[in-house]
């Protein structure tokens, strides 16, 4: 928003094109009309608009347009900006100052100040059923506060001369501090009673966390009619200035064809399609498409301490599994080309995509490939399939989430090309509760998993590639590194990129961190990184001003209109 | 359905035990001159065989394996040349045909076996509830009371989660929850049967209880089970589809009618063949099916009411 | 007649225990952790946070403690908190009945309105052209896969004509009140719901008024006039029409149930869909509340049916 029209498209491969041929957006000269509705629509229920417990996208939409983050990302770039809040960083990286605007006032008039965001950060320390404390535990004396040693946060203060004015101390260098802080802005006038000294976990069943009051975004609660639609009206008095659209509904649908075919019949303003449906949706006159790269991709995990599939703990194996997978053709076939071929973890929209360093690009080479497995020690046998040296015979499930069309197909095409190979290849399908159970608490049945992840603005890759991560049934620890992998000079590029022991959290230092961290990935291979899908948006042709990229796609919602 | 119980006695010779011998062969007479329930017999039997012969096919008449894929042949139109494209390809470009045979396999496996199970299962309880009454009967009333008390999609909505939906897991789920319509028929029909004379005259002469329900009271209620049966396995067929449709039928790669449906459906626009060739064979299946089963109702007793079963 | 009426109001409480048990094993047996499952891909997410999360929703107690606690709550409605929407299950799912309610009754009118009179004209019209297409009507009307003619209703007349809409109950922006928008939204779902139904009364009205067109007094009835005709085809009509009337509390029940799919084709915002959705996501508390109250529902319905049973045809034995 701010300034966001003069920013030059970086890496970000966004187009627009137009549904059936007819003009795309208006000029941008044209006076904005006033009034009108948008409808969303969204496959589940929001589950609160209470934005500490959001663990949903749906709640985290409407969480977002009742109340405005202290900062944003940009939507092309996914780096920091002001929103609410101005910010600075101390050069070591332990003080992160803050002001508030001026202008920011919640919509009963009083002004948004930092003891606002202090309420959303006791709202964390207090409540018992948010997802979200791990954010905060290097802010000084913050977790002896969530542990009810403390009455008080040691690391916040507010400037006694302008209450608009706070500055946070952390305990520790931490990099995505600066993403993790901004945390929630909470109208104390509403939730202060629920984060005094004495109480408990109220907080997680306030009555306002679902029928809110006090708003700081550009629109307001009107009505919850549960299980079908969020109505929400615009707040004539957003400090940016009010929005031009009347109303934005967020509606509940049962699915992704429902989706598409509100949009086709007009029921839905906006929303994305799946590729199967694009050349379909290009046929609709009255519709506009925007393509954009996505902040995740599609993977093929490896289980490399598989006791069943024992070829996965060889790289020499893994890199010849994506070698004989002809990703290209795959794309083509399973997502009508609509994605791009990913080689390591981080995205090419990421700041942290290693664009500097030469990636193997895994070309699909048959004969390399093979000639790999045998480097490996894997020939083929009488029934041609490949067996090693005591005689076991290569034999590879690959499991998905069923369900997921896009994902059942890769996973059917992978098997079969890895039986080109002389892999007994076989795609098993199952149910996404409990395929992620067995992710996270590194069920050794598993031996190859198609899965996806979403990535955020914040780069870290801790949480899936640290080997701290690294889930062990044995000690009943969980976590996301499922392919058991791991690599101690990608835990030490990992920890400089997250911890930096010199204390300088600056794009460009954090940068040549993730190109080490990157390259051990695309050479050792512990997931055949598969592709970044792009994201098709599709709109009325009468809203006007949706821009969406990579990393919002409403954070302009206020500038919208609709075309009469 | 009282009035079922009563005629269905009434046919029967009273004083002898064996059923009558005119009664099928009336119901065999009647049903030769049913041209329609021959028709759809046939069908059946010919959608029956070939799936059975589906690898026969895919050899020797399209030369094509069912997992076979073609990236550079998706969604192909339906055409004769080559043979395996008759019903066009899928988003991988596998023949459409020969999986549909396949699937074919799995549907009707899956049909007829779990219907099995059903009758398996069904039979035997509705038999030994109705003719022992007591504890027992009391303990299965209130088993099937609550069973039937579940809506029965939610119950396999939570079981379906609870295992991997294969054919054979399916078959066992659907066989052990379907059996409840088939034991109320069974045991109200020997509840009625078992107070008749002829009944409590084989009691006075001192036949056995196996000897009462299998010479005197199961013959009497078989006609019911065929027709039941019929109406059964197409109900199954129809449930195997609904589940695909949920998610929680038999998963992919294994071709199945319903998932092929519902695979299909998500590529409506843009390769209607897909969803063309399961919805027809699905319904042809369940019609003919349905039609033996009237079929047979009106053959082996033109008095038996339509009421639905389920 | 007051003690089977008690009685039988009485037999349906063991039903709901049994019902209860089996509800509860079910979904607490089904693999897959819910915790973990809404938690997945959250950064940072640490082991603490996740035994904090499980004790938070008191998951980490055996399961028949656990299953006394839920019954205990159950009894007063009470069915525990969704563990994604934090609010009461059992409410979520009440908010949602009428939703489901609208649409199953809305079918059982269309059943009988159109499922009856078909069922009699065939009779009426024996052998004729309507008589035969009715047939095979209520032949064809069960083989036909509800999911699917959904589908292709919803591209035939929402997206191709536009004559309907797509999804949902009402136009967004639309009052509530607004009974031709509803109607527009309900006519599709509740169609397909139906379907089957008026398939199956066609049969039974058929069957019936066969049944009853040929009794004696039918017969002397038509001997006599057309005055005396019309009286005697109105009380043949309604003697068909008790197996219709006593069917109707399985039927509605029936409703209930197959509307989970139909909801899911249409976003209808029922129950049926809310608890494949919670049963998806492992929410137990909603899953156990959708299920339970659905069979409540379906019992109740059971029993109603029963005393109708005991009313219209006194012989009826009570097992």
């Amino acid at each position: 928003m701010l300034g966001a029209a003069m920013l030059v498209a970086v890496s970000c491969s966004s187009s627009s094109t137009p549904g059936g041929g007819a003009s795309p957006s208006a000029s941008t000269t044209e006076k904005p009309q006033q009034g009108g509705r948008v409808i969303e629509a969204t496959i589940s229920d929001i589950a609160t608009m209470q934005p500490i417990l959001v663990a949903d996208t749906a709640s985290g939409r409407v969480t977002g347009l009742l109340y405005d983050t202290l900062i944003q990302v940009d939507y092309k770039t996914g780096e920091p900006k002001p929103r609410l809040a101005t910010f600075s960083v101390s050069s070591d990286s332990l003080k992160y100052s803050y002001e508030i605007n001026a202008k920011a006032n919640w919509s009963d008039g009083k002004p948004i100040i930092a003891e606002d965001w202090l309420t959303g950060l006791k709202a964390v320390g207090k409540s018992k059923k948010t997802v979200r404390k791990s954010n905060f535990q290097d802010i000084v004396g913050f977790s002896d506060y969530a542990s009810g040693k403390a009455t008080s946060i040691a690391g916040v203060a507010i400037d006694s001369a302008n209450p608009k004015k706070f500055t946070v101390t952390m305990a520790k260098v931490s990099c995505p501090a600066i993403i993790n802080l901004i945390g929630y802005v909470l109208p104390t006038q509403v939730f202060g009673k629920y984060v005094t000294d004495t109480s408990k976990d109220e907080i997680d069943s306030a009555p306002e966390n679902t029928a809110p009051t006090v708003f700081s975004g550009p629109f307001k609660l009107t009505e919850w009619r549960k299980g079908d639609q969020v109505i929400l009206d615009k707040n004539p008095s957003y400090w940016q200035g009010a929005p031009n659209i009347d109303q934005y509904v967020y509606k509940v649908v049962a699915n992704q064809t429902a989706i598409t075919n509100g949009l086709k019949t007009g029921e839905i303003t906006f929303g994305t399609i799946q590729a199967k449906d694009l050349a379909d949706m290009q046929t609709v006159t009255t519709v506009r498409i925007d393509k954009y790269q996505s902040l995740g991709y599609t993977y093929i995990g490896w289980n490399t301490k598989s006791p069943t599939a024992v070829g996965l703990a060889d790289k020499r194996v893994r890199q010849a599994l994506a070698y004989g997978l002809d990703m290209d053709q795959v794309i083509k076939a399973v997502v009508f080309g609509e994605a791009t071929k990913q080689v390591a973890h981080h995205v090419p929209v990421q700041w942290a995509y290693p664009s500097g360093i030469q990636l193997e690009q895994y070309k699909y080479d048959k004969a390399k490939a093979l000639a790999l497995l045998k480097d490996a020690g894997w020939t083929p046998g009488p029934d041609g399939i490949l067996q090693n040296a005591e005689g076991k015979k290569f034999n590879l499930t690959i499991s998905t989430n069923s369900g997921n069309t896009e994902r059942e197909t890769l996973a059917t095409v992978a098997a079969e090309q890895y039986k080109q190979l002389g892999i007994n290849a076989k795609a098993a399908p199952e149910a996404f509760q409990g395929l992620v159970t067995k992710l996270t608490t590194g069920d050794s049945t598993l031996e190859a998993t198609i899965i996806g992840w979403s990535l955020g603005a914040e780069p870290d890759p801790y949480s899936i590639w640290h080997s701290s991560q690294i889930p062990d049934p044995a000690t009943k620890k969980t976590g996301f590194g499922f392919t058991g992998f791991s690599d101690p000079a990608m835990d030490k590029a990992i920890e400089e990129g997250r911890n930096p022991s010199n204390g300088d959290c600056s794009i460009a230092a954090r940068k040549k961190q993730y190109e080490t961290f990157n390259k051990i990935l695309n050479e050792n291979q512990p997931y055949n990184f598969g592709y970044s899908n792009n994201v098709l948006a599709v709109s009325q042709l009468s809203l006007q001003g949706f821009k969406p990229a990579s990393f919002a796609d409403v954070y302009n919602v206020f500038e919208w209109w609709i075309k009469k | 359905m009282a009035s079922a119980a009563t005629t269905v006695g009434g046919v029967m010779a009273p004083a002898e035990a064996r059923p009558s011998r005119s009664l099928w062969d009336n119901a065999w007479y009647k049903l030769r001159r049913d041209r329609l329930t021959i028709a759809a017999a046939a069908t059946l039997v010919l959608l029956a065989l070939l799936s059975v012969l589906a690898p026969v096919f895919a050899d020797h008449v399209f030369h094509y394996k069912f997992e076979q894929q073609d990236l550079f042949h998706t969604y192909e139109k339906p055409s004769f040349d080559p043979p395996a494209y008759l019903l066009g390809t899928d988003e991988v470009g596998r023949s459409q045909v020969v999986r549909l045979l396949f699937g074919g396999q799995v549907s009707l496996f899956v049909g007829f076996v779990a219907a099995l199970v059903n009758f398996a299962v069904g039979v035997p309880v509705g038999l030994a509830a109705g003719y022992f009454r007591g504890p027992f009967d009391d303990f299965i009333n209130w088993l099937i009371t609550t069973l039937n008390g579940i809506p029965q999609i939610y119950l396999l909505l939570i079981i379906a989660a609870l295992w991997q939906p294969g054919p054979l897991t399916l078959i066992a789920i659907i066989g052990f929850l379907n059996w409840t319509g088939i034991t109320l028929y069974c045991r109200g029909q020997t509840i009625s049967l078992r107070e008749r004379e002829y009944v409590t005259s084989a009691h006075a002469i001192g036949a056995t209880h196996g000897r009462v329900i299998f010479k005197h009271i199961l013959p009497n209620i078989l006609p019911l089970i065929f027709i039941l049966a019929a109406i059964d396995v197409g109900g199954i067929v129809l449930l195997e589809s609904a589940l695909s449709f949920l998610g929680l039928g038999i998963l992919p790669p294994t071709p199945s009618w319903g998932n092929m449906l519902t695979g299909g459906a998500s590529y409506f626009v843009r390769a209607w063949w897909l969803v063309v060739s399961p919805g027809v064979m699905i319904f042809l299946t369940v019609l003919c099916l349905y039609l033996i089963g009237d079929g047979l109702r009106d053959a082996l007793d033109p008095r038996l009411k339509t009421h639905e079963t389920h | 007649m007051r003690n089977f009426l008690i009685r039988r109001a009485l037999y349906a409480i063991p039903t709901l225990i049994g019902i209860s048990i089996i509800t509860f094993a079910i979904a607490r047996l089904s693999p897959g952790d819910p915790i973990r499952l809404f938690t997945f891909g959250i950064n940072d997410f640490t082991q603490e946070d996740y035994l904090r999360l499980l004790h938070a929703y008191g998951l980490d107690k055996p399961i028949p403690l656990q299953y006394v606690d839920w019954l205990a709550n159950a009894v007063r409605l009470n069915f525990g908190e969704s563990l994604i929407y934090h609010r009461e299950a059992g409410r979520m799912i009440l908010e949602r009945l009428p939703n489901t309610l609208q649409l199953a009754v809305t079918a059982l009118v269309l059943q009988l309105v159109i499922g009856v009179p078909l069922g009699v004209i065939a009779a009426l019209k024996r052998g004729s052209w309507a008589d035969n297409a009715i047939r095979v009507f209520g032949v064809a009307g069960h083989a036909v896969p509800a999911f699917w003619l959904g589908q292709v209703l919803i591209i035939a007349f929402a997206i191709g004509l536009r004559w309907l809409p797509s999804q949902g109950m009402l136009t967004v922006g639309k009052d509530q009140l607004d009974l031709l928008d509803r109607l527009k939204h309900i006519l599709l779902p509740a169609f397909v719901l139906a379907l089957v139904g008026i398939a199956n009364y066609s049969r039974i009205l058929r069957t019936e008024t066969l049944d009853v067109l040929g009794q004696d007094y039918i017969r002397t009835a038509h001997a006599k006039g057309l005055r005396e005709r019309v009286v005697v085809y109105v009380h043949a009509l309604r003697n068909s029409l008790i197996p219709v009337v006593t069917a109707l509390g399985g039927i509605l029940a029936t409703l209930v149930g197959g509307a989970l799919v139909i909801e899911q084709v249409f976003s209808w915002p029922g129950i049926g869909q809310f608890t494949f959705q919670a049963a998806i996501a492992k929410d137990y508390p909603i899953v156990q509340a959708g299920v339970m109250i659905a069979s409540t529902l379906l019992v109740v319905s059971y029993v109603l049916r029963d005393i109708t049973y005991a009313i219209v045809d006194p012989r009826i034995k009570v097992a």
